[in-house]
């Protein structure tokens, strides 16, 4: 089928026109057809915001701002823009302009008001809140720090009272510890005096031992890992060593335990007193034996040449 | 008239006699009942038949901005949406326009003065005006106005069709996703850009029409001045493109 021309020149126009109406629309943000409405608010100062800037609620982008101008009653600056049908800006909603103009990503947020306040009528005001920047912040919270600053001072004034009171009381405990403190500071300090030759003379025996680690250490540092590297190994024999000899002590234990029952030979030994008597008495009989022969030594001599004979 | 004084004093007399041509042409508008047919013709040819031509440099420009755009932001610091926020503005404000104009300088503005200038040297235009009719406004008009008025639809279909290619581009290459795009085509958005593009548009499509038909009106000669005709025509349009875009972003932006 042949078109005319009429046709499609009449077609490609409203075609263009038609995609310029939306493109643009879209680019701004806008909704391709109408379900926006119009709201407006007032700023002290709107840093930066300029018609086209995205309108975010708790961070999400429902609308954009239309105009931005100063208002002539007041000298604070009007902004008109719109929001988002679905989006619920009930009575109590305020809006802060945030972001960075020097980067010059600047927006508007609205916060929302409760949720059972009536809804602000299409065109209706909502009242604005300073720029929550750093400073504001601070400055919002400034009050607060003050108070507990406050709070903390008079404590400090009450504690530092009771402390002087404390020690105006010339029968208190801290006066009396003081003075004891005061006695205690001036005993140490005679002794210091007395002792000062002594002192410093120690003092220069600890520096000459510490030099003497320093120059172990210092250059030779090697020797010293060495030295620890030996000293570990010793110390692992010695704990073997200390394991058998720990074997060694329980015997021992053992063997004491038995003889202090009395059994075996040495526990004889040891809970009999009657050896000691025999022997005692033996050792008698010895005594006079070895006095006899020395007295008479013919009266032995005699049969030891007989046993000599032999 | 001296060779010297022609020199000095010839773009003084082009100027006078290019304006003097327009005037005539538009002092006959009167008579636009008489040639409307003519006029839906033109916007057919100027128009309509450019469409696959300028759709086609467009998607091409759209995507070799994106992929240039991505290639040169090698920060980490610098979000992708902002490869959305270069490509759609230079769409909107500069390539839609200016790469249109120069396929249309070279498809629209060679054929305008072929056209004219071989009416001229065949006598046609002498036949007209014998016949009793305007020949300026019967054939000059038509060309001007279908210019005018479709240089804008081609500008709008070339943003367009740019600004899907960058995207198309920009996703389906890996460079930006669509939405990161869109973010940052949107965060920096001017309302203005695209009026200041129609604005261009319109300047643009006056300046192609009016120069080629100028030249192809006033065409001496035979054959060889049907071809300097045609091809001054292409060159003193892109000339004129690029003056009026400097001179509009000067002035406007």
């Amino acid at each position: 089928m042949k078109h005319s021309n009429e046709l499609k020149v009449g077609l490609s126009i409203i075609t263009a026109a038609i995609i310029f109406i939306l493109g643009v629309r879209f680019f701004e943000d806008l909704p391709l057809f109408e379900t926006t409405y119009t709201l407006e608010t007032e700023f002290d100062n709107a840093a930066g915001l300029i018609a086209g800037n995205v309108v975010r609620v708790n961070g999400v982008g429902v609308g954009s701002i239309d105009d931005v101008y100063i208002n002539p009653e007041n000298n604070r600056v009007r902004v008109r823009f719109h929001v988002d049908r679905e989006v619920p800006v009930r009575q109590g909603s305020h809006t802060v302009v945030s972001g960075f103009d020097a980067l010059g990503v600047v927006r508007m947020d609205v916060v929302l008001g409760s949720a059972d306040s009536a809804k602000v009528p299409v065109g209706g005001f909502i009242p604005s809140r300073e720029q929550a920047d750093l400073l504001g912040s601070l400055s919002e919270k400034a009050p607060v720090l003050i108070d507990r600053m406050d709070g903390a001072l008079a404590q400090l004034t009450s504690v530092l009272e009771t402390t002087r009171s404390m020690l105006d009381d010339p029968d208190g405990d801290a006066r009396q510890a003081l003075a004891s403190m005061r006695g205690s500071v001036g005993t140490l300090d005679a002794m210091l005096r007395a002792e000062r030759d002594r002192i410093s003379s120690i003092l220069e025996e600890v520096d000459g031992i510490t030099s003497g680690l320093n120059r172990a250490m210092g250059p030779d540092g090697d020797s010293l890992a060495a030295t620890v590297a030996n000293m570990n190994a010793v110390m692992a024999r010695l704990d073997q060593t200390l394991l058998t000899l720990d074997a060694t002590a329980s015997g021992v234990n053992e063997l004491l335990d038995k003889v202090n029952r009395g059994e075996g030979t040495i526990g004889l030994l040891v809970n009999d007193p009657g050896l000691y008597h025999r022997t005692d008495s033996l050792l008698g009989s010895l005594d006079a034996l070895l006095v006899d022969f020395r007295a008479n030594p013919g009266r032995y001599l005699k049969e030891m040449r007989l046993v000599d004979l032999f | 008239m001296t060779r010297n004084r022609s020199i000095i004093l010839a773009p003084a007399v082009a100027l006078g006699s290019y304006s003097l041509l327009l005037f005539h042409a538009f002092s006959s508008l009167g008579e636009f009942g008489s040639y409307r047919k003519n006029v839906v013709r033109q916007m057919v040819r100027v128009g309509v038949d450019s469409l696959p031509i300028v759709a086609l440099a467009a998607a091409f420009s759209g995507a070799v901005t994106t992929v240039q755009t991505a290639y040169q932001l090698v920060s980490p610091f610098i979000p992708k949406s902002i490869i959305g926020a270069i490509v759609v503005p230079s769409m909107i404000l500069e390539l839609g326009a200016v790469v249109t104009g120069f396929i249309l300088a070279g498809r629209v503005g060679a054929r305008i003065a072929a056209e004219l200038g071989t009416m001229r040297v065949t006598e046609q235009i002498d036949a007209l005006e014998a016949m009793g009719l305007n020949s300026i406004g019967y054939l000059i008009v038509p060309r001007v106005i279908a210019g005018v008025v479709m240089f804008p639809v081609l500008y709008i279909a070339a943003s367009f069709i740019g600004i899907a290619g960058g995207l198309f581009v920009g996703h389906a290459g890996g460079f930006v996703p669509a939405g990161e795009f869109i973010d940052g085509a949107r965060e920096f958005f001017q309302p203005f850009d695209p009026v200041f593009g129609l604005i261009k548009s319109f300047v643009f499509g006056f300046i192609i029409t009016s120069i080629s038909c100028f030249k192809g009106y006033n065409t001496l000669g035979g054959a060889e001045g049907v071809g300097l005709a045609t091809t001054q025509a292409a060159v003193i349009s892109c000339v004129y493109i690029l003056i009026a875009d400097l001179a509009l972003a000067a002035t406007l932006l």
